[in-house]
Formats: C-alpha cells, structure tokens, sequence
C-alpha cells in the first residue's frame, strides 16, 4: 500500500476532527469536574483501585463484557444482544483493525488521528498487498456485522416486541439527532470505501459494490462527497453524543471501575449519581420492568425518566417522580448499566426540608407512654433479661404487629424446636426506622436505630431473629449490632429443620412464593426461602420471579401512590402469580401478606405460617 | 293468567316486595340460594332502635307469601333477554325455566370478612368476633370464644367500611347504632363488665338513634372512645390487648379486654357484580349496582324490566328497605301496566 495523498490530507476530515476534539474536550473536562464532586476518601479509593490488579483486572473483564458484549442483553433477549453487540464490537473492530492496516501499510501516519477512520481513501493499492487480503477481509466483515446490527435497530423502531421490549421511552430531539447519523455512518462507509475500492482495495463487500457503481456511474465524480457526507456523519454524531443517550457509551466505561473501586450513590445529582445518570442508555428496559407501569399507568415515572428529567434539571419532575417510586429496585435489577434508581430518588428525597422536625433521640422503651401495666414476657421494662440472657431475641416490627398471625406462628415454631426465645416488641417496641429512611429522612432513621441498638443489646441476646424483611434489611445495613447475629427465620428454620430440631410434614398445597422486594433484591435471598417452602409444601413459580419478582404494590417506599393507584399494582402482581396455576401465595413479608390479602382470590400464607401448621410439636 | 315476576333474593327486600307484588295481582317467584327466607335479618337479635326482636319482622313478611313461589337453595344459571322485546328468560339450578317481562334484584350485600383486617385478630386470637356472631349467639347459638363472665368489653367500628385500604369507601350505615345496640345488649347481660366503643365518627343519623346513644352513655355507662384501634395483641393470661389512640384527649391507650366485637361493614355482593357485568347493568364505583338515579329512579336498573329493592344498591337499615322493595313493586306494577 503507498500513500496516495501526499500531504496526508484532505478538508474533508474536517467535520470529523471537529467532533472529536469537541467530544474529547467535553469528556476530560466532565471527568475532572465528576473527580471534584467526589470526596477525598471516594477519590482515593478509586485512584487506588486502579492500581490493585485484581480490581484492575475485573474493570478490563467486565468493560469488555458489559460495554462491547453486552452479555446482559444476551441474557435478557438473544436478538437485542446481538444488535447492541453487533454495533458495538464491531464498530469497535473496525476501529482496532484500521489502526492495525495503518501500523501495517503506512506505519509513518499512525500519528495521525483520522488516518485508521479515514484509511481507504488515502491510501492506494499496490503489488504488495494481496487482493482480498484478511485484514480487507475483515474490515468487509465487521463492517457487514455493524450493518446488520443498524438494521436490526431500524425494525427495532417499529416492532420492539421482537427484541423483548413491550414499550420504549419517548424519544427526545438530540436522541433522534445522535440516532440518525449512527444509523448514517456505517451505510455512508460501506459507500464510501466501495467508492474508492478500485484505488485502495476492499473485500467482498466493497469490490462488488464498486464493480456494480462503475457500472452505471462510469466516473469517480462521488468519491469525495461521499466521504465528506461520511465525516459530516461521524462529526454530527459526536457533537451530540454529550447532549443525548449515547453518553453512556464513555460514561458507562468509567462507571464500572467507580462501581469496582466501591464507590457508591451519595448525593443526588452530583459525583457517581452524576455517572449514573449518564451512564443510562435510556433503552427503557425499566418501563417494562416497572411494577406501577401495570395498565400503562406511570410511565412517565420509570427510571429511565428520572435520569432523562435529571439531565434537563426539570425540578419538579424530578420531585414527582422520586416520590413516587416504590423503590422496589426492580429497574436496578433489570438495568443492564446497573443505574440504581432508587438509589438517586432516595437522595433526592433526602434533599427535601420539612417544616417539622421531630427528634427521635430522646426516645424510651416505652414509645406510647403508657406504664407497663402487667407483667408480660418479652416486656422490655418489666423482665430483667439482663438478669437472665436468652439467646435468642425475635423482633417482629409493626408490620408483623399488623399481621399478628405471623408472629404467633413464628413463636410457636420456637416453641414447638425447644427454643427458648423472647419477643422483644411484644408489648412494646420502636419502629426500625425504615419508613422514615426510605421517605429521605435518613437522620431521624438513624436516631430510631441508635435507640433500637441500645434496646437490642439490652436483651442479651446473641441472634435476633426478624419474620419482616424491611426490619431486616435495616439491621443489617444500618445498625451496628456486633456480636449479635441478625437473621430472618427463612435461614434460622431451614437450619433447625436440617439439624433435626424441627420435625415438620408435607402440605399437599401447591404454592406459588413471592419474592418479597426487601428479603429478594434487597437482602439477596432467593434459594432460602424457596428451600423451606419446597420442605413443607408444594412450590411453583411465578412468571416473572426472583431478582424480576413484581413489588406487591403496598411498598412503603411509595409517598404519593393513591390507594387506587396501589390497587393496580397490586393486582397486576397478582396476575403474575396466578400465572403459576397455584393453590395459594406463599411469601415471607407481612406487608406483602396484608397487601395481597386484599385483592387475592385464593389464600395467602406467611412462610412462618406454613411452617407452624406441618410442625410436630 | 297472571304475570311473573322474577325476584332474585329470599332476604327482607325479596319478601317485602313479593307480598307486594302478589297484592298488585301478579305472580311473584322469589329465588333464594339459602334454605331459609329472611337473609341476613333472619340472623339478627333485636333490631334498632325500638328492640324488635327480628324473628318478629319476618315472621310477620312470612305470613303474606302463601301463593307465592319459593325456590329455596337455587342460584339463577342463566339469564337471557330476548332480542325483540324487553323480556326475559331465567333459567334456574333447579332446571325451572322461567319466561318474565320484570325482574327484581333484591340481592342484597355481604358482610365485610374480618379476617381481612388481620391487624383486628379475627381468626388468630380467641376472643374476637364479629357484630353477626354476637347476634348469632344472642339468639341462642353456642360461641365459645365468648367467655362466660367478660369483664370488659370492646367494640370497634368501622370494619371494613369507610376504609380505603380495605377497598370500600362507603360508610355501612348501621353499625354505629348497632355497636350501640349492641353494648347495651351487652351491658344488661353483663352489668359489671366494662365496655368501649372504639369509633372514629358516630354517624347517628336515624329516628331516635341520639336517644339511643345518650341512653347508652348515660344509663348503661358505656364508654365511647374516639380513635382507631391501632393493633390488637394477646396477655399471656389469653386476654386481649387493645392499643388505640384517643383523639379527644391526643393520648395513647391501651386496655386489656375479654371481648372484642368488630363490626364487620356491609360491603357489595360480588356474586351479584358478576351476572351484572353480563347483563350490561352498571355498577357504581363502590361496587354496588347503580340506580338509573340516585335521587328519583332509585329502584330502577339502566335496563327495561329490571328493578332493585334494598341493599343491592348500598348500605341500607331495615325500614329502608323494606320501603324500598315497596316502590319496586309500584314500579313494576305502573312498568307492566304500560305496557
């Protein structure tokens, strides 16, 4: 190959270089400014995780898989995994191997930005190079697998049920303007280089497609508008890749090393939130996903609007959607970037003032004031525990307060195990505290949980047992309760079945279980409780199950949601449970249990339940 | 040959109007899917606010329906209209097919299932109950969560009713008084017991329902607390806790008691929803069937030849309907006649 333009050269490059340089300078700009927004200890952490070669090693591996592969969408749809990498990894190759071609054939110009993009026209073929040699083979190759990937995109447009997606987020003006010239680009090279395949060489797709112009065209009168109109393109796409969707492509390839180094969601707009909210490629994965979307209502408010209205600073957008989320953390679970939506809704409710401020420090045992009246077990005023250490502790929480059966089967199922345990909140007791976290009021939730701690260690208990998994997950990450083992009874029965203390039948019932959100996606527990359940009854599966379960509808993460509005994300869920023809929903969460109760049309049973009424005593 | 009239529903209403109807000269035909006549009355003690023994009220609606037809223990299958005329083609579980121009829903309600309101203990703790039990067992059937000395007592209003967590928006109407009814019932039983009435408003709308009220606070000393019981718990005795808040004093409360009677909510028979549904009749967004007006044409359906009478329409007390089913019957008469 020799350089058929001497001076390396041409106007056209222009608009490309253009876009470049704008993209990169708005790029380390936005990298500096997102290095500001993080704090000290988040700044070092992340420098020093690039360092540590494991980390390192885990950050190549899984921007390879989740940016060039997109094995996520794999997993989620064959046809839009194959689309996503198709254009991704091909695009990439193309990428790669025109640097290569330009190391290779003209090694003086591989400091030359455009060259490796712009190769085919400045260069010319000579005796050195076999005709139909690999690498134009390979050039022709990815090319042909970007191509089928745009066109796969385009029927996208009008039939995405194909590709697994029910509804696709409204698009917007630059997100057009960013699609169409992507769309643009690889058909204008695939011209572009047939145009100038008798001078530079090509493959099997660019000598036919030369072959077949010549025929009919007889000049070379369109190479160059062309490749003008392919830079035009190329540049068009990177002037608004910052302001639309494609922003995920670079914020993306830095969030997975921030997520690798630890760093997590700490304010609302600034810092990772602010690389979260880039890093959302707006493919609406998360409509479909979401529990309120049942009957077509709310979507206006799925992630993949938040980050949008956050992008905009649309203030009171931002608000109604961050309120209204019931923080299910199904989109997070399906988001193939791993946006947490909840996450950056939490903080923007944390943003909020209110005009009263109620301080819970001063709290005492006794939350009603109302004197102990008799002497009861599991009265924290009234039984020295001290005195007299139990073991075990069970906490039940408001909810299963609500739900009494809940707590009576779980005390029995002790009982029936020969397990001594005291019921800390029987009489009375403090609310967790994740109500009052999950509306944003994350420092009034720390004082209940300071007072609740105290509370706990009072007892001297050494496992506290919950039947609730909001209380669970609460414990679990925001208490500090060391020396004292939190586990909710899924795990604490499983293990007293296996070590024999329990001795329990087999229901002939046929249950469906749902995961609740809190003991699901939000403690990671998917086997255990199916592993009790499958010990004592009958179990079958939902349609959409485990880390894709449908919230009840009865969250407590909800602000604004209406009883209506609930009713309908109720009974959506439960079609997704009726769909497994069950006799009756099993779950392990009393709010789950009371909501579902409403609307079922079959029973529904509390695992704890389930397990008291096959227990020998 | 006299004209048939369908009515579906042996309950007060169905009777009411059927004695009606028979005095109108036609042939009424009452549908009843239980054994006995009298639906949910028939269950019932004394009724408000004059304590009438409620044995009485149908005993007395019995006595008229002689030439009318009864089919106990049948449920309508099938319900066609015909395509020229507005008339219809009932056919019934019994194999009974029947050709009418009119048909009267009498259908009535259904009690709100306690169990739903978990956070009440109907179902886990022994000594709860609902408004029908209590009425069942005053009029002689064996409960054995009913103690046999109680020394306090609970009532709590609103079960069901007036709650939008539990699906009904609609006030039941009855209970206040009944609760009232009720304590006092309770109280001449049972004089050195204590009795709460846990309300969060007293809606004391009727004839002498005041009265009934002040009698019950000031000669049988049954005290009235406003706010909603929060939770119920168990003693380790086996009594019941009760936590609730008085809103009138803005403290919170807890008493133990021996008995605690939910006054379970009339809320829409969703059996009834069902066939509504395929005969195209509306239905009101509490779930109860919509009159064709709410002020003038209460007792007429959006469709020709069907009527409603009583508690298929909303939450009504007995004299209501009992009026009610007879301006059905008129207005299946004045219906027929023009015909």
């Amino acid at each position: 190959m020799i350089d058929r333009i001497p001076s390396g050269f041409h106007p056209f490059v222009i608009p490309f270089l253009v876009g470049m340089g704008f993209v990169f300078l708005y790029l380390i700009i936005g990298f500096i400014r997102l290095l500001f927004e993080l704090n000290h200890k988040e700044r070092q952490r992340f420098f020093l995780s690039l360092i540590n070669p494991k980390i390192a090693l885990k950050n190549v591996r899984d921007i390879f898989l989740d940016c060039l592969i997109h094995v996520k969408l794999w997993k989620r749809n064959k046809l839009l995994g194959f689309m996503h990498s198709s254009i991704a990894f091909g695009w990439f190759m193309l990428i790669v191997l025109g640097h290569i071609e330009v190391l290779l054939f003209v090694p003086g110009r591989i400091n030359i930005f455009y060259y490796p993009i712009f190769f085919n026209y400045f260069v010319a073929e000579n005796e050195q190079t076999l005709k139909g040699s690999l690498l134009f083979f390979l050039m022709d190759f990815f090319l042909l697998i970007v191509l089928i990937g745009i066109a796969l995109a385009m029927y996208k447009r009008v039939h995405s049920r194909l590709f697994g997606m029910r509804r696709t987020p409204w698009p917007t003006l630059m997100n057009n303007i960013g699609l169409y010239s992507l769309w643009a680009i690889f058909p204008l090279r695939l011209l572009a280089e047939s145009f100038t395949a008798h001078i530079s060489g090509g493959s099997f797709l660019t000598i036919p497609a030369n072959w077949l112009f010549r025929q009919f065209l007889g000049n070379d009168l369109n190479m160059l508008p062309t490749w003008w109109v392919y830079s035009i393109a190329l540049g068009v796409f990177m002037l608004v890749l910052p302001f639309s969707r494609y922003m995920h492509i670079p914020a993306e390839m830095l969030l997975i090393p921030m997520r690798n180094a630890g760093i997590k969601v700490r304010s609302a707009r600034k810092g990772f939130a602010r690389l979260e909210v880039l890093s959302c490629p707006n493919c609406g994965v998360c409509i479909d996903a979401c529990p309120m979307t049942a009957n077509r209502a709310n979507v206006r408010d799925c992630t993949v609007y938040l980050t949008r209205q956050i992008r905009r600073h649309n203030e009171r957008r931002i608000n109604e959607i961050s309120d209204k989320c019931l923080m299910c953390g199904k989109c997070t679970a399906v988001c193939q970037v791993g946006v947490e939506g909840p996450e950056l809704r939490l903080m923007q409710r944390a943003t909020r003032s209110y005009g009263i401020q109620p301080d819970y420090s001063s709290l005492t045992a006794n939350p009603l004031g109302v004197p102990a009246s008799n002497t009861q077990r599991g009265d924290l005023n009234a039984n020295p525990l001290n005195a007299n250490p139990l073991n075990v502790a069970y906490f039940a929480g408001c909810m299963t307060k609500l739900t009494p059966a809940i707590g009576r089967s779980v005390m029995s199922v002790l009982a029936k195990a020969g397990i001594e345990a005291t019921w800390l909140d029987r009489d009375e007791g403090l609310c967790c505290g994740r109500p009052l976290y999950l509306s944003g009021r994350i420092e009034e939730a720390e004082q209940l949980a300071k007072r609740n701690e105290e509370l706990i260690r009072q007892s001297g208990a050494k496992i506290l047992l919950v039947s609730c998994p909001i209380c669970y997950k609460m414990f679990r990450e925001h208490y500090k309760l060391e020396g004292i083992e939190v586990v909710h009874y899924v795990d604490y029965f499983n293990q007293l079945i296996a070590e024999g203390r329990l001795k329990v039948d087999k229901s002939a019932v046929c249950y469906v279980y749902h995961d609740p959100c809190e003991l699901g996606r939000g403690c990671n527990k998917y086997e255990e409780p199916r592993k009790l359940l499958g010990r004592i009854a009958g179990i079958a599966e939902a349609e959409k199950n485990r880390a894709e379960s449908v919230c009840c509808g009865g969250s407590l993460g909800s602000l604004t949601l209406n009883h209506q509005q609930r009713e309908a994300i109720t009974k959506g869920a439960l079609n997704n449970l009726y769909a497994s023809r069950a006799d009756a929903i099993a779950t392990a969460c009393p709010l789950c249990k009371t909501t579902f109760a409403r609307y079922a049309d079959r029973p529904v049973k509390d695992l704890a339940e389930i397990l008291d009424a096959v227990t020998h005593s | 040959m006299k004209e048939n009239v369908v009515i579906i529903g042996g309950g007060i209403a169905g009777m009411a109007a059927a004695k009606q109807l028979q005095v109108l000269g036609y042939q009424p035909i009452i549908v009843e899917q239980k054994s006995n006549l009298g639906g949910h009355v028939s269950q019932w003690y004394k009724l408000f606010p004059d304590m009438t023994p409620a044995q009485d009220v149908i005993d007395e609606l019995a006595k008229d329906l002689k030439g009318v037809n009864v089919f106990l223990e049948t449920r309508v299958l099938n319900w066609e209209r015909s395509l020229l005329q507005h008339e219809y083609d009932v056919t019934l579980s019994n194999g009974v097919q029947i050709h009418t121009k009119a048909v009267l829903v009498a259908s009535g309600f259904r009690l709100f299932k306690a169990a739903k309101k978990e956070e009440y203990g109907y179902g886990v703790y022994d000594h709860v109950i609902t408004n029908a039990d209590l009425e069942r067992w005053m009029r002689g059937r064996e409960d054995k969560r009913i103690p046999a000395k109680p020394r306090a007592i609970g009532f709590v209003h609103c079960v069901g009713s007036r709650d939008l967590k539990a699906g009904n928006s609609q006030c039941s109407k009855v209970c206040c008084t009944t609760a009232i009814k009720q304590a006092i019932e309770m109280k001449e039983r049972y004089p050195d017991a204590e009795i709460y009435c846990f309300y969060m408003d007293l809606r004391l709308f009727g004839k002498k329902y005041e009265d009934f009220y002040i009698n019950a606070q000031r000669d049988f000393g049954v005290h009235f607390i406003r706010g909603r019981v929060s939770e119920v718990g168990e003693t380790i005795d086996g009594r019941l806790q009760v936590k609730a808040e008085d809103t009138l004093q803005g403290k919170p409360l807890k008493v133990q008691l021996d008995l605690l009677v939910l006054m379970s909510g009339m809320v829409c028979n969703v059996e009834t929803q069902t066939w509504a549904k395929e005969l195209h009749l509306n239905i009101d967004n509490d779930g109860f069937l919509k009159s064709a007006d709410n002020v003038m044409h209460i007792v007429e359906s959006n469709r020709p030849g069907i009527f409603y009478a009583g508690a298929c329409t909303g939450t009504k007390t007995v004299p209501e309907t009992l009026a009610e089913a007879n301006a059905a019957a008129l207005a299946i008469h004045k219906y027929l006649s023009d015909d």
